[in-house]
């Protein structure tokens, strides 16, 4: 910690380098949350009705409403699969392209290329590939899991989410990775391989553990996507079939702007943050500890 | 150890080449498809065009008033990521080595802020700043670069709170004693260090603010401060979006950004050679 | 050093900005006659005529630059009326009136959904019956106490949307879409197609919005008015299981999902919107079940030759439900009563100039194709379903526009679903009929 001696230079400089920041968040972020907030305690139908003052019953009604909570689940089961694979696939991809070949620069390019294309798009991408490529080749080669259209069975409708999921985001994570990667000493790796240690070993043993920083980084982030995924939802399965694959944030917008509910869409929507609040917090607490240990 | 060198270096190429052609189609099927019609596009986005058709491109640029929608965007996109930057780089900064309570709370304000469901807090934002205070009439454009720098210090701050860590103390306290003031070592020794960072978080930032349409949707409303994912809306239709100008339109709107993305991975390169070289 | 000071400017930029957006609030005050205050543009008395400035918002994102364009017209004629036009973008989820009157804006023409009319929005029009426009339309949007707040903007229908190609070469020569007036002659009609050499006939495409609140609606025409039968499942004194028709349609849809004839018959379920229209289009399935607006994606694959076959019900070629075509209108306008008398009365303006005015004539017509609830009208609209519509209007033989008897939101997340369910035979249909019961008793 570098401390000055003057509380006027102390308060000066904290002004000076947090001060913007500071002002700008409360505007864009602290001022409109606190007042969505108060909006949960009003009973609203849509979002221009007048606002009458109704306590926690829209808390109530949100705790009481089965979809809400089936769709938390799911959206649990969907942030348990992708935080694995996003995370395993973006690190052996940006371990790949640092690996110090050719034409890496050009792979590092080409793998973020998913990031690029946004929503609308990319749902129609996939949503051809699962609904018409994908059985054409099944009939083909006579695979019988791929004959069918997948979006049209509950389980497969989720795995092709998590798949696309993957496809999207692990280029993304692969960044931040490379970020933390080209970061670690190269002489701490090169005297390792003077010391015999193989290519595995150096991985575990070396990068591996310097690469924390990142990994909470990512995991983080993986977490947050997850939790809050409404793009790729709204455009791939739009929920379907019958409501199977309806993650929480797609829940919550229908709620709120779909069904008239403006009220208990909000205040569902606070319950999500609180939920993801805690989760996420728990996992930078016990990750920064870990990085203290390492 | 040739043998087993060209064996690891085979492997990793493989690989690489797989995860090439997994991650990119889509990004071919956009090239291709924007040469195509509707028709062709609907009935096999895999096929190649029968012609070069670059009419639907000219189409496109017209509808969309591309040169003014272009610098719009640019314009809101790089005065945005700037200030983010450096903004967040000595918020970061100074929260890592002035950990005291109050920053420390800040800081865990900052990250529990990502995960606000931008959803709930469209309405309010738009009541305040459009119903009370009239900044939507009055200087949209301002009002939106600020919301994104609001919006995007929190990821900004966290990113960088990370590697600021990682940078040795003694090198800014050398900075120090030999005289330099707390913003003189920041700008001078600080800043440059964290230039890999920066082009990384300056990346996810540009791609961000580039393409959102949600935020720009609410804020901008009129005719001439539109940026090109609004007007890209045009071809979006109820039922059926006219591909054969939006596939075309999508691709434009991302050469840019690709092209800047490959410029800043130069740049992330030179900065560790040069690194390396020290 | 010099670096350091660009980059304090650049910060010190950052400051002033974000402080001149601050400061901006105070001055609009003064100028903000241009757009959005409202109240102003009404007071401020110009010398020759008062001006006026209304908002007019569009619901049909597919229409936008023509609906602007359409404003731009308007506005010719009447150079004392100023007209911004704000269209909905495909896909938003706040809607553009919800957006706009939250931010302060008051929106003087809106056009909603009939649903939103009679639900969301029950408050917000004034009363229009007694304008002009009623002598040439019947379908003046009347609210829940019988008044007409609306203004009929567009017509569409529904029903089976068939490749006339295929089903001619099936048949071997002409084809009365009408005269498919039974189930079992739809089944008829669905082997000789098999017959042809077409393998699945039917391409059913299941989106909720379409099984739901567009099919699963049908049977509320049973009787004159739907909305009596609305009325008596809220007070859960009307049996659906026991139902005819609403049995009825069932029968209809197994038929049309049932894997002899469906090419998604394994599966029913899949977005599989864009591969049906392409199916039906180029010819390899003969037809699918969708509205008017299906021919936006038929026809990037195919010309000109689609039409619509009524949705048979039973087997009584009697029933007037087996002999006519859903349609009504969909897309309503209304006028805000929030607005200024000078602000609505610009908005009526507007309305009378869509309907007797040669140039609004030809907006909502030629340039936006839709077909237009007002006799006076002569244009026609060239795609081949909104002709077949037209033309259905023209002889009398539509029904109600079943949909606009429900809450439409409610029945494409709440009902959808069920109906989904149904179609894969996870759901019985004593199971569907209590869903909806209960939907209905349990939301009064």
């Amino acid at each position: 910690m570098i401390a000055e001696k003057s509380i006027i230079k102390r308060l000066g400089n904290q002004l000076f380098f947090t001060g913007p920041t500071m002002v700008l968040f409360t505007v864009a972020v602290l001022v409109p949350f606190a007042y969505g907030f108060y909006l949960t305690l009003m009973k609203m139908t849509s979002p221009v009705s007048p606002l009458e003052f109704s306590g926690i019953a829209n808390y109530r009604s949100a705790f009481n409403d089965p979809q809400f909570w089936d769709s938390m689940w799911l959206t649990v089961k969907y942030v348990g699969a992708t935080i694995v694979f996003v995370n395993v696939i973006g690190f052996a991809l940006a371990y790949l392209v640092t690996s110090g070949i050719r034409s890496q620069n050009f792979f590092r390019t080409a793998l973020f290329t998913p990031n690029l294309i946004g929503g609308l798009v990319l749902g129609y991408i996939w949503q051809f590939i699962f609904v018409q490529s994908l059985p054409m080749i099944g009939e083909k080669l006579g695979i019988e899991v791929l004959r069918l259209g997948w979006l049209g069975d509950e389980l497969l409708a989720f795995w092709a989410l998590v798949i696309v999921t993957i496809w999207q985001s692990a280029g993304y994570m692969m960044i931040i990775f490379i970020a933390g990667l080209i970061s670690v000493p190269r002489d701490i790796i090169e005297a390792s391989t003077i010391d015999g240690a193989n290519g595995w070993q150096r991985l575990v043993k070396m990068t591996l553990p310097l690469m924390i920083p990142s990994f909470v980084v990512t995991v983080f982030l993986t977490l947050k996507n997850a939790f809050m995924v409404y793009d790729i939802n709204f455009a791939l399965t739009e929920g379907g079939p019958y409501n199977s694959t309806m993650m929480v944030s797609m829940h919550v917008v229908q709620k709120a702007f779909l069904e008239v509910n403006y009220g208990v869409g909000q205040a569902e929507a606070i319950i999500l943050f609180v939920i993801v609040a805690v989760v996420t917090g728990l996992q930078v607490y016990f990750s920064k500890r870990m990085e203290v240990q390492a | 150890m040739a043998v087993r060198r060209l064996a690891s270096l085979s492997i990793t190429y493989a690989l690489l080449v797989v995860a090439f052609v997994c991650f990119t189609f889509p990004f071919f099927l956009l090239i291709v498809n924007s040469f195509k019609t509707n028709g062709d596009i609907l009935e096999n986005p895999f096929s190649i065009p029968k012609v070069l058709d670059f009419s639907r491109f000219s189409e496109v640029i017209e509808k969309m008033n591309f040169l003014v929608t272009f610098k719009n965007t640019f314009v809101i996109t790089t005065l945005s990521v700037i200030l983010i930057l450096i903004l967040s780089a000595m918020t970061a900064h100074y929260l890592v080595r002035n950990a005291t309570k109050f920053n420390q709370t800040f800081f865990a304000i900052l990250v529990a802020s990502m995960i606000i469901p931008f959803q709930s807090i469209m309405i309010p934002l738009i009541y305040i700043y459009g119903a009370k205070l009239n900044l939507i009439e009055t200087a949209p454009v301002t009002l939106l670069i600020a919301l994104y720098i609001g919006f995007g210090s929190a990821f900004s701050v966290f990113i960088y709170h990370g590697f600021i860590k990682s940078i040795p103390l003694e090198l800014e306290e050398a900075s120090l004693i030999d005289g330099c003031t707390r913003r003189q070592t920041f700008f001078k020794i600080v800043l440059p260090m964290l230039a890999p960072t920066s082009v990384t978080i300056a990346i996810l930032n540009v791609l961000w603010i580039w393409n959102d349409y949600l935020l720009p949707s609410l804020i901008l409303t009129k005719e001439q401060d539109f940026t090109m994912p609004i007007k890209m809306k045009v071809f979006n239709g109820t039922y059926m979006n006219d591909w054969q100008l939006l596939i075309p339109a999508i691709l434009l709107t991302i050469l840019p950004i690709l092209v800047a993305y490959l410029i800043g991975q130069r740049y992330i390169i030179r900065g560790v050679m040069q690194g390396a070289i020290k | 050093m010099k670096k350091t000071l660009v980059l304090i400017l650049v910060v010190m930029l950052a400051v002033t900005l974000a402080a001149c957006g601050g400061s901006n609030s105070k001055e609009p005050a003064k100028e903000s006659n241009t757009t959005g205050n409202a109240a102003n543009g009404s007071k401020e008395a110009s010398p020759e005529q008062e001006k006026v400035e209304i908002i007019i918002t569009n619901g049909k994102g597919e229409i936008a630059s023509q609906w602007e364009q359409a404003a731009k017209d308007f506005m010719a004629e009447n150079p004392n009326i100023t007209v911004v036009a704000q269209s909905q973008a495909v896909g938003d989820t706040l809607s553009i009136l919800d957006k706009l009157t939250a931010s302060g804006e008051t929106v003087t023409v809106a056009m909603l959904e009939p649903s939103g009319v009679l639900n969301k929005y029950k408050d917000f029009g004034i009363d229009l019956s007694n304008e002009k426009w009623n002598e040439e339309t019947k379908d003046g949007f009347k609210n829940a106490d019988g008044q007409i707040v609306g203004f009929p903007f567009a017509i569409e229908g529904f029903g089976l949307v068939y490749n006339k190609k295929v089903v001619e070469k099936a048949v071997g020569g002409t084809f009365d879409p009408f005269s498919i007036n039974t189930r079992d002659k739809l089944k008829e009609l669905l082997d000789k197609i098999k017959a042809s050499g077409v393998k699945y006939p039917i391409a059913y495409q299941t989106e909720a919005w379409s099984v739901s609140n567009h099919y699963s609606t049908q049977f509320l025409n049973q009787v004159e008015d739907g909305s009596t039968i609305v009325a008596q499942l809220k007070e859960g004194k009307f049996d659906l299981a026991g139902n005819a028709v609403w049995n009825g349609y069932y029968d209809t849809m197994d038929l049309l999902a049932s894997a002899d004839y469906n090419k998604y018959g394994e599966r029913p379920l899949g977005q599989y919107y864009d591969d049906a229209h392409l199916s039906v289009g180029k010819g390899e399935s003969a037809m699918l079940f969708n509205g008017n607006w299906a021919f936006d994606s038929l026809k990037a694959v195919a010309g000109d030759s689609f039409g619509f076959i009524p949705v048979p019900v039973d087997n009584n070629p009697d029933n007037p439900l087996n002999n006519k075509i859903v349609a009504g209108p969909t897309q309503i306008l209304v006028i805000n009563k929030d607005a200024t008398p000078a602000q609505q009365e610009a908005g009526k303006k507007f309305l009378n100039w869509l309907v007797y005015e040669k140039a609004g004539q030809d907006f909502l017509v030629n340039k936006s194709q839709i077909i237009s609830a007002f006799k006076n009208n002569p244009n026609k609209v060239t795609n081949p379903l909104g002709a077949a519509i037209a033309d259905a209007v023209a002889q009398g033989k539509t029904m109600p526009f079943s949909t606009n008897y429900v809450t439409a939101d409610d029945w494409y997340k709440i009902i959808g679903p069920d109906v989904q369910k149904y179609i894969v035979k996870k759901q019985t249909r004593e199971g569907l009929a209590k869903a909806i019961q209960t939907y209905y008793t349990s939301k009064k």
